[in-house]
Parts: C-alpha cells; sequence; structure tokens
C-alpha cells in the first residue's frame, strides 16, 4: 500500500454489504479513524435504519470555518440531529435507498468520506477566498495593490491532533497549507527530517507542477500572528507548509486536492512506520548472516543432518 | 582515484591490522580466579588482578572508526566503534546494535553491552577458543566489521531513496 | 477522561485474524491471516524468499561500495507491494504474487511478515495512529517468551504504539464466558475447549495461569467435519459436493444429537428432517443438493472420532476429562465447574449439552466407583457445567474487547515509555487483567 485511502473502509465495506440485500441485522460498533476521530455505526430503532455519527476533536472549529454547510451540501436529506457524544449524524433507511445503483454507490461513497467532508470545510473556504482574491487583485498591478488585497485572509487554525494543528491561509495567488508536526521519538525525527527533506526537494527535481513544500522549525512568517504555537527550538516540533498555487485550485480539481492533502500527516507517519519495519526486515536477514558465519566457527555443529526414512529431516534437542 | 577505491585502501590496512592484533591477542588459556576460590571468571571482566591483564591495544581508522582489543589471560574483549557520519547513521547503528544485543544469547560472544565509548563489544574467552576454531573467529569479526559498515550505509541509502520515492508519490496526484 | 482512544484488539490466529477495538461486541474485520507479496509463494517455514533482497556478497568481493546493492535499493518498494486478508487471496490467485501465512501452529513463524501484515491492518483496516492507541494482542498457549519479545519490538520500535497487553487466548476465551447468564463469578478458572478450523485444543487455565503440562490437542477440528461433509455428499452422489458446499451445509444444518442411532431412526419416522440445500453457482446456474444425516452425523466425529478417522479414536469427553484429571487436584473442581467453549467449531446447536452430559457420565462413573470402595461412604458430588454462550465464535477476541474496554486496562498495559526504559524483556510479564486482587 503506497497511498492511504480517503474512505473508511470499515463504513464502506459495511454499508456496502448492507445495501446488497442480506438480511438486516443489528449493528453497534464503535469504530476510530486517523487523528482522534471517532465513529458509532448502529441501528437504534430498527434494524433497517442505521445511524452513523462522528465525533471530531476539532469540530467546533470546522463549524466555524463553515463545516454545516458542506456536511448539508454532502449529506442533506439524511442529517439528523447529532447522536448524544457526537458531532454529527446521518441517518441511512435501507428500505429507502436510491433505487439506481449508481446512485446507492454515490451514497456509500459519501458517507465513507464522512470524516474526509467534515475536515474539508476550511479548505473549501479557502479556496473561494483564493477565488475571490484572485479576481480583486486582477483588477490591481501587483504594485498598486491595496494592502488588504496582497495580505491575504486570516489564518484559519485548526487543531486536529492533541500537539499538531493545520493552518490555512489564502491569498490572491495562492492557498498556504500549513501542517504543524511533533516527533515524540528520537528516531521517528530523524527519519522524519530524512522525507520532509524530500518532500522539499521532490518539486526542484521531479516534479515542477507540485504544490512548494518548505520545511522549518520554527514557525512560519504566515502564522507570526497566531498564538499558542508550539515552540521550535528543540527540534522535536517543525512546521511543513504546502503552497498551493492556483492549477491545484481550479473548481475542477480541488476536491480531490483537499482529500489529497489531508491525508499527508497520516501518510507521512505511515511510512516512517513501514520504513522502519523494512529495517527491521533487513537487520533480520543480516543477523542471520551474521550467525552462519559465527557458526562457521563451531567444529562440531558442522552440518550432520539426518533423515527418516520418509525423508523428514529433525532436529536434536539440547 | 576514486574516493571509494581511497576509502577501500585505507580500510584493508586497518583490517589487516584488527585481524593480526586479534589473532595475536587470541592466545588464551583456562585460568582459575585468584580472588575467589572455585571461581573462574573472564578477568578481563573482573579486572581484580592487575598481573594478568595485558596493555589494552586500540587500532584505529580515524577518530569515528576504531577498535579496542583487551587482552587479558583467559579473555579478550573487543569493542568496536562504528563509522556514523551523521545523526541518520547515528540512529541506525544504535538501532542494529540493539537489535543484535537483543539476540546476544544465539551470538555466543557477543556481549550484552558496549563498552563505554563504543558501539558494540565482544568477549572471547577461553572456552570459547577451545570449542570454536581461533581464526574462523577473527574471520568472523573481520567480516562483521566490514559487513555493518555496508549494512548501515545501505539502510541509509533505502531510506534516502524511500522518503524521495515517498514523497514524489505523494505530490504527484498534484500534478 | 472522554476523549480516551478506544484500545485496538488484534488476535491474530492461525487461519483469521480478528481486528477491531474494544467495547465492541463483535471485531470490525474478519480475515484470512494471510499475505501476498511479490514473487512467488515461499515454501515451507517462508525463509529466504519474501524477505527484502539484501546484497549477498561482501563489497570486498565485488569491488567499490556495492554498486549493485545502491541500486536495487533505489526503486526498493517491494517491501510496500503487498496485499492482506481476502485481498491476498484474490492476488495470489492471480500472476505475479505469491501467498504466505506468517501464523502457524498459532506462533508466528515469520516477523517480517508478520510485522507487515500488522502495518497494513493498522493503516489500511483499522485507521489508526499507533501512537494514540493502546493495544491488546493475543498469543497461544506456551507462546516462547522470545515471541512475546519479537511481538513487543515491532510494536513499540516499528509502530511507537502507546501501550501493549499481550494475553493468552484461552484466558480471554474464559473472560469472554462472564456474559454468559450461567456464569455467576468472574473467575479466570475453566477448562477451553477452543476449536477452530485446524486443530483442537483443550487447555486448562487456574487462576488466570495457562496449566502448560495438561494442555491436550485433538487434530479434529472445523476442516474436519467439512471433509467428512464432503465425502458424505460425494458418497451419495449429490450434484454439488465440492468444499465450499460443504462448508455451507456444515455451517447451515448440523447440529449434535443426543444418541445417533435413535437420531437415525427419527430421521425414517420424520421425512421433513431431510433438507434441501440450494447452491447458486456463479455463473447463475442453481443445484439443488440433499441434505440427510450429515445433519447430525459430521459433529458427531467430536464424540465417536472412529467414524471419521482411523489414527485418532478418542472422543472428546474423554479428552476433556483426562485434561482435567492430569491438572492438580486443587483447582480440578473449579476446572470442571466452567467448561468454557471457542472457536466456530463449537457453534453447533447441543454440543454444550451433550458434551455436558457425557462427562457428567464419566465423572459420575467413577464417583460412584470410589464410594464402593470405599465401603457405602457417600461423596458431594461434582458439578460438570459446560458454558455455551453468544460471543462463541471470537471468543477470544471478545474477551479482549471486554477486558481492554475496562477502566484499569490502561495500568495493566506497558507503556512505550517503560519499554524505552527496560527493554524488550519488560514484555515477559504482565499483570492479570481480572484476576486475584483486581476489583
Amino acid at each position: 500500500m503506497l497511498l492511504l485511502d480517503y474512505q473508511n473502509v470499515l463504513i464502506q465495506s459495511l454499508l456496502t454489504e448492507r445495501f446488497s440485500g442480506s438480511p438486516p441485522v443489528s449493528i453497534d460498533q464503535v469504530v476510530s479513524d486517523f487523528d482522534n476521530v471517532a465513529f458509532h455505526v448502529s441501528t437504534p430503532e430498527t434494524r433497517s435504519k442505521i445511524l452513523i455519527s462522528i465525533a471530531v476533536k476539532c469540530y467546533k472549529e470546522l463549524v466555524q470555518y463553515g463545516a454545516q454547510e458542506v456536511l448539508e451540501r454532502e449529506y442533506g436529506p439524511y442529517i439528523v440531529s447529532p447522536e448524544a457524544g457526537y458531532d454529527f449524524s446521518v441517518l441511512i433507511d435501507l428500505d429507502n435507498l436510491p433505487s439506481e445503483p449508481e446512485a446507492r454507490e454515490d451514497l456509500i461513497r459519501r458517507v465513507s468520506l464522512l470524516r474526509r467532508n467534515a475536515m474539508a470545510a476550511p479548505f473549501e473556504r479557502a479556496f473561494d477566498d483564493f477565488a475571490h482574491r484572485q479576481e480583486e487583485a486582477s483588477k490591481f498591478t501587483s504594485e498598486s495593490a491595496p494592502e488588504g488585497v496582497r495580505e491575504g485572509g486570516e489564518v484559519m487554525t485548526i487543531h486536529y491532533r492533541d500537539e499538531e494543528a493545520i493552518y490555512i491561509k489564502a491569498s490572491h495567488d495562492r492557498v498556504t497549507v500549513i501542517f504543524s508536526t511533533i516527533f515524540r521519538e528520537e528516531t521517528d525525527r530523524i527519519y522524519g527530517k530524512v522525507f520532509l527533506q524530500e518532500f522539499v526537494d521532490a518539486r526542484r527535481r521531479a516534479i515542477q507542477n507540485a504544490p512548494q513544500v518548505l520545511f522549518r522549525n520554527e514557525p512560519p512568517l504566515e502564522l507570526q500572528n497566531v498564538r499558542g504555537l508550539a515552540d521550535g527550538s528543540h527540534g522535536e516540533v517543525g512546521y511543513v507548509t504546502f503552497v498551493l498555487f492556483p492549477r491545484h485550485l481550479t473548481p475542477q480539481r480541488r476536491q480531490e486536492t483537499i482529500s489529497h492533502i489531508q491525508t499527508f500527516r497520516d501518510y507521512f507517519h505511515y511510512h516512517i512506520k513501514a520504513s522502519k519495519a523494512y529495517i527491521h526486515s533487513r537487520m533480520r536477514r543480516r543477523t542471520a548472516d551474521f550467525l552462519q558465519v559465527l557458526n562457521r566457527a563451531r567444529p562440531e555443529n558442522e552440518e550432520k543432518e539426518r533423515k527418516t526414512a520418509s525423508g523428514r529431516t529433525f532436529r536434536v534437542q539440547g | 582515484m576514486t574516493d571509494a577505491a581511497l576509502k577501500s585502501q585505507s580500510l584493508r590496512p586497518y583490517l589487516l591490522c584488527v585481524r593480526s592484533s586479534l589473532t595475536a591477542a587470541l592466545s588464551l588459556s583456562n585460568f582459575a580466579s585468584q580472588t575467589s576460590e572455585r571461581h573462574n571468571v573472564p578477568e578481563v571482566e573482573a579486572a581484580s588482578s592487575p598481573e594478568v591483564l595485558l596493555n589494552p591495544l586500540t587500532v584505529s581508522r580515524n577518530e569515528n572508526e576504531k577498535v579496542l582489543i583487551e587482552p587479558s589471560i583467559n579473555s579478550v574483549r573487543i569493542s568496536i566503534k562504528i563509522k556514523q557520519a551523521d545523526e541518520i547513521e547515528n540512529i541506525l547503528v544504535h538501532k542494529f546494535t540493539r537489535f543484535l544485543t537483543q539476540r546476544a544469547e544465539a551470538f555466543f560472544i557477543l556481549r550484552r553491552k558496549p563498552v563505554k565509548g563504543y558501539d558494540i563489544s565482544f568477549l572471547i574467552t577461553n572456552t570459547h577458543t577451545e570449542e570454536m576454531l581461533k581464526h574462523k573467529l577473527v574471520d568472523f569479526i573481520i567480516q562483521f566489521m566490514e559487513e555493518v559498515d555496508k549494512e548501515i550505509s545501505e539502510m541509509k541509502l533505502f531510506l534516502n531513496a524511500r522518503a524521495r520515492f515517498v514523497a514524489e508519490a505523494f505530490l504527484s496526484p498534484f500534478d | 477522561m472522554a476523549s480516551q482512544t478506544p484500545a485496538v484488539v488484534m488476535d491474530n490466529g492461525t487461519g483469521f485474524s480478528k481486528l477491531g477495538f474494544a467495547g465492541n461486541d463483535s471485531p470490525s474485520f474478519v480475515f484470512p491471516t494471510a499475505i501476498a507479496t511479490k514473487g512467488p509463494a515461499g515454501g515451507t517455514g517462508g525463509s529466504g524468499s519474501g524477505r527484502p533482497a539484501v546484497a549477498n556478497k561482501p563489497s570486498f568481493l565485488t569491488g567499490g561500495t556495492g554498486q549493485g546493492g545502491a541500486l536495487s535499493a533505489k526503486r526498493g518498494t517491494e517491501d510496500l507491494d503487498f496485499f492482506i486478508g481476502d485481498e491476498a487471496l484474490i492476488a495470489a490467485s492471480g500472476p505475479g504474487y505469491g501467498i504466505h501465512y506468517p501464523v502457524r501452529h498459532g506462533q508466528v513463524e515469520n516477523w517480517d511478515h508478520m510485522e507487515r501484515f500488522w502495518s497494513n491492518s493498522i493503516f489500511k483496516y483499522l485507521r489508526v495512529e499507533p501512537e494514540d492507541h493502546y493495544f491488546l494482542l493475543t498469543e497461544p498457549p506456551l507462546n516462547p517468551p522470545e515471541n512475546r519479545e519479537n511481538t513487543a519490538e515491532i510494536m513499540f520500535e516499528s509502530f511507537n504504539c502507546a501501550g501493549l497487553y499481550i494475553a493468552v487466548q484461552a484466558v480471554l476465551a474464559l473472560a469472554a464466558s462472564w456474559t454468559s447468564s450461567k456464569v455467576t463469578d468472574r473467575s479466570l478458572t475453566g477448562t477451553v475447549i477452543d476449536s477452530g478450523d485446524g486443530v483442537t485444543h483443550i487447555i486448562p487455565v487456574a487462576e488466570g495461569y495457562v496449566i502448560g503440562s495438561s494442555i491436550k490437542s485433538i487434530p479434529i477440528a472445523g476442516r474436519d467435519i467439512t471433509y467428512f461433509v464432503q465425502s458424505l455428499l460425494r458418497d451419495r452422489g449429490e450434484p454439488d459436493s465440492s468444499l465450499k458446499t460443504a462448508e455451507r451445509v456444515k455451517e447451515e444444518y448440523c447440529y449434535v444429537c443426543p444418541d445417533i442411532v435413535k437420531e437415525f431412526s427419527r430421521f425414517d419416522r420424520e421425512p421433513d428432517k431431510f433438507l434441501k440445500h440450494t447452491v447458486t453457482s456463479p455463473n447463475g446456474r442453481t443445484v439443488t443438493v440433499d441434505v440427510g444425516y450429515e445433519r447430525f452425523l459430521a459433529p458427531e466425529i467430536f464424540f465417536n472420532p472412529e467414524i471419521y478417522s482411523s489414527d485418532f479414536l478418542t472422543p472428546l469427553p474423554t479428552v476433556v476429562d483426562g485434561v482435567i484429571q492430569s491438572s492438580p487436584i486443587d483447582v480440578r473442581r473449579g476446572l470442571y465447574k466452567n467448561i468454557v467453549l471457542s472457536g466456530g467449531s463449537t457453534l453447533y446447536k447441543d454440543f454444550g449439552r451433550r458434551l455436558q452430559r457425557d462427562i457428567k457420565h464419566m465423572v459420575d462413573a467413577r464417583i460412584r466407583a470410589s464410594e464402593v470402595r470405599s465401603g457405602g461412604k457417600k461423596s458431594g458430588g461434582l458439578e460438570v457445567q459446560v458454558v455455551t454462550h453468544k460471543r462463541q465464535r471470537h471468543g477470544p477476541w471478545f474477551g479482549g474487547s471486554l477486558l481492554g474496554q475496562t477502566p484499569e486496562f490502561r495500568s495493566y498495559c506497558h507503556t512505550k515509555a517503560e519499554y524505552d526504559e527496560i527493554g524488550p524483556s519488560i514484555v515477559r510479564r504482565f499483570n492479570l487483567i481480572g484476576g486475584p486482587g483486581s476489583t
């Protein structure tokens, strides 16, 4: 697996199974997703009505940036008042599904993207803001533009994890997305540095049209007015800046861009861990090789493989 | 002459020197402890009778790569400082030596803790030299030194390659 | 703390892995413990192939500093190209991939594969950041402590999981039985009969500790029942006698009867006991298969193995009795009183009832004999109880889910910080959750 899925596999497979017409069963599952997101999938009233609720740590912030509208657009008729302890709920009535298979597929897709859509609001707002500012700015030459246009919009902060946050800021020629990262482990920090360096270099080397990536330990200039930033002087905090250019922000591409950039943190951490797993298996192999060399030094231990009549081998105990 | 060739040229005398020093040091005999009755301990570890300890010897290739050989009458301690050019190599060496010492049980001669200032230590006693072939033990140490450097640099190469691949894979959908 | 993340419970068995979150009543994912990697399937033991390519020759032989190694490492992403679970089975049926089973006889055999299996389980299926969650893993009885250490090494060093608890499957199966109404005291003493696909284990547990010397396994389990059903279908010349059909028949129609002779005559008297099973093949054709005596004959091989096998002839109840008799005398009463079923092959209707009756017969006969020998002294009797409950199928997983959601669970785990401090040997010992001395 290279890229992470955008959707929640469990919800997807669960709904696909339910929609396929198999007999309704009662469901009651609490499921986690990345970044402390929790889902509750249940059938509270009857077996044919599936309630899916989501709890997001930073839901208040998301609402402030327009999450409600985005979710209403995506889930309109399915929305019900949020279940206690959760932030947002949709109810799907299995007896009242859209009849066309495509529409059903689409519904499954939408619901399994619940987390993604909840988090999408600030991005959408920034992208809209950008479009607006671009239009404004086109009326001026770069020198004569009034302060407000050049400055760009306010910084939207999403504290999506306990110690990490996403900052989004729109200007007239770009949208800047900044991830603050923290490493609790020395190994991860060092591996992470190698990875981030390559993110920074990738654009220069191979993919010219990719967003520009910057990495530094001190808060970048965009965040100079934001309060409560973690101090990066000890090296474990870092700021990864993605500069999205107009080509990434076109209406045709914005949804994909939002989905993709959201997975950055988890993708990044997944690959650090996958690398460690690979290095582990190298070490296992190498250790086995070393043992082989060392065992050559034991004269009596020369291979005397014993076999039974049927050709099986066995090891002598002790 | 390329850099790599130069390096391997300086590596050869280094390893040669370790090999002959180690072979010389590995003349061990059974020796009962002089300080506690009916005990037989590696004197280099116990260090309780200075007269049976021989002069320790350091072979160094440069300040980052050296081998400490501490001989005694019935045991030799060999400690290796593995080349670490940057913090990545540093962490990889740390991980790898830790992984090995975790499995010290299988490695008879591996010391569970390295001597201070070194990355990994071996302890060869007279029992080992009696039960195993001496020159093969030396071969093992030499081969270990060779391979460990190579393994570390390969792991580092892997990490860089992987990082590049991962970064490009993430960024190319934006293209 | 309200926002505490649920613990992740992973039960990696020989055949199937059960993954999910503590607090749920069923696992979120159940799929084969299989991994499909690039290249041909590894032979026995899974050494060699499937491992990453490491330059074999030392560099002084090839000259230079290992050019070849550097080049192959450049695109070295083979270790990301793999599938697990059902996807692995699909991938392996096509070209290019070979399938591996990292767990054998309950124990992890190939750590490289297991590590990647876990990586994919966590990031693709469960979708959790392991740093945020505590993990509860299971192990078979008599798992060597080195395996625990290896597990901890992977969980803590590769994945940085917040905390780890490793529990013995049989003990979790006992905990799972606490949901049964028959169980009044939440003790961790009992005999676990764990019957999966490949093998059936009888494991006595006293106060949460497995009595290793008394464990017995019998080579009859789910797969054998399926084969037996299949052979019966074949003998009758049914239109479809594939393994898949046999499995469906086994799962849907089989039950345990009190007495086969009577059951045979009952079938002859009541023709509606014979059923028809409809098989729909992928191309849309349907065939009908008659289902007859195999309904009760198939599970009967636990109680009368001679009808199926010629080399294993001891009935399950006798083995259970033997296991308990070989356990220390002071726990036997508890072991008889709490015989807990676990695993898919114990789900047949009346399985527990029959087992209880048969064991009871044996115990009573023994008591009577000793009463006679002691010259008319009366015995106080011995309670035999087989506990069946709703969560039997994924017993160990459910037990893990129960324990993982208790507020004190985290205090029983070893944390990442403790691991860093002490090293892998820390996982050699875990305090028992729900064991003596806990609330």
